[in-house]
């Protein structure tokens, strides 16, 4: 196990807005949004719109803008909370107001490496209870934890009404896969002598490891990384998709995130035969009050792959509603 | 509370002194179609969206473009403007550059991916 390497595990924000602008934060441009992401120390490296979100892959990660909603997902050693501030001020010139807000992580592989206020969860909450305005009274932070393993789901919301509304687009699945299979995970390392650009070379990486084959309704932007590393944004219709992966041997790493219904379990399959890891954490979140069926659907998904599932945790936040937290892992041959 | 909700100012400032030729009504596109299909060279079709953030972060490098690769036709479309166009061509993601040459599209590049279009383009101008 390498003493310190690149953090695979993201940091992830959401916050939600009502304005009566329709465009409302896709009218950002691109001079505040370099400044937001210049806060939190990565830049856009590729991009695609349609009718309902723009999708950004960042140098270290992905960026969702929807008209009243902002998903903003960074690993490494990125301060992602530092976007907050920025964030803020340009909605509210645009005549946006904030709703909800939910940050959340696992564990991080490298937890001495991040900077503050990553330094611990109670220090990321300290300062994201500062930098909320007060008007989002309903808050909670939590650490969900799983009974066989170091790892954990931290989950921090701030809402201004205690009851969320179930999200239009449905649930989001935030899953994190650890220990991938080598020579699985070799395909996301870029071959020596080839200088083909990093979408190009990403666009092979897609297909040659079956990710273009998760969702083949959705438009994919995939990046391949100098010398080894991928991401890539899906735009399907209003749902968004995000593969992250580091393939690093000791320290290998890929996540996986979307939104949206009836195919979410099956591309669950697809994602995690893709890299088959050792270990996987799943969170669902915006699913309903049924956490007993989400935690049911998300086991009958990976145990014919012979994951089994060591703990399920659920609980409720104000504005993101039900958690759920599952971890599984290989069994033995 | 009153906005007034203009286009982003980056596409205006576009429009005067560039080198892209943007097409705003479908006779015009129907004259251009036809003047290049009696040429050799290479046109790239950028079609956009004013709505959409990724086709403004693209727009200085192909303007860039443009003005480097001169042997080049460079014309841009808004998808809410010519809706009928871009549904021809198949396009609901932005930015889009269709590359076409003799009539037929010879290569596409979906998204702001400023390498891939640049390769793409001094690889299919010849």
């Amino acid at each position: 196990m390498a003493v310190s390497g690149f953090e695979g595990f993201e940091k992830r924000l959401e916050l939600h807005f009502s304005g009566d602008n329709p465009l409302g934060l896709r009218y950002l441009s691109i001079d505040d949004l370099q400044q937001v992401l210049d806060a939190v120390q990565c830049s856009i490296v590729s991009a695609a719109g349609n009718h309902s979100f723009d999708a950004y892959v960042l140098s270290e990660s992905s960026l969702f803008l929807y008209p009243h909603k902002i998903i903003l997902k960074t690993c490494g050693t990125t301060q992602l909370l530092r976007s907050i501030p920025s964030l803020l001020h340009h909605a509210a010139d645009l005549g946006l107001r904030l709703h909800s807000c939910r940050y959340s992580r696992g564990s991080f592989i490298f937890p001495a490496a991040q900077p503050f206020p990553h330094t611990s969860f109670s220090d990321e909450v300290r300062f994201l209870d500062a930098r909320l305005p007060p008007t989002l009274r309903f808050r909670k932070a939590s650490v969900m934890p799983s009974a066989t393993s170091p790892h954990s789901w931290h989950v921090y919301s701030a809402a201004d009404d205690e009851f969320s509304v179930l999200p239009p687009c449905g649930p989001t699945i935030e899953v994190c896969m650890t220990e991938l299979d080598r020579s699985l995970a070799r395909r996301f390392h870029r071959r020596k002598g080839d200088d083909r650009s990093g979408d190009e070379a990403g666009a092979e990486m897609t297909e040659l490891t079956g990710i273009g084959g998760i969702n083949r309704r959705a438009l994919v932007c995939g990046f391949a990384f100098d010398p080894c590393g991928y991401s890539m944004n899906g735009l399907d219709r209003d749902r968004y998709s995000t593969i992250h992966v580091t393939p690093e041997d000791g320290h290998s790493y890929a996540s996986f995130e979307c939104v949206g219904g009836g195919d979410m379990m099956d591309y669950l399959r697809k994602v995690v035969n893709v890299f088959r890891p050792v270990a996987v954490s799943v969170s669902v979140s915006g699913g309903g009050g049924d956490e007993g069926g989400v935690c049911s659907a998300v086991a009958n998904a990976l145990e014919p792959l012979g994951l089994s599932c060591r703990n399920r945790a659920a609980e409720d936040f104000p504005g993101a509603g039900t958690v759920t937290y599952q971890t599984f892992t290989a069994r033995r041959k | 509370m009153g906005h007034h909700f203009s286009t982003p100012a980056a596409f205006a400032a576009e429009e005067v002194d560039s080198p892209i030729l943007a097409i705003h009504s479908k006779n015009a596109w129907n004259d251009h179609w036809k003047s290049h299909k009696d040429s050799s060279k290479l046109m790239v079709i950028d079609f956009t969206a004013s709505w959409c953030g990724p086709c403004r972060s693209i727009a200085p490098a192909v303007k860039a473009m443009a003005a480097k690769y001169t042997d080049v036709v460079f014309v841009k479309i808004d998808v809410d403007e010519l809706s009928e166009v871009a549904q021809q061509w198949k396009v609901q993601t932005m930015p889009a550059f269709v590359l076409v040459k003799g009539g037929r599209e010879v290569g596409r590049v979906v998204g702001a991916k400023k390498d891939e279009l640049e390769k793409k383009i001094a690889q299919l101008r010849a």
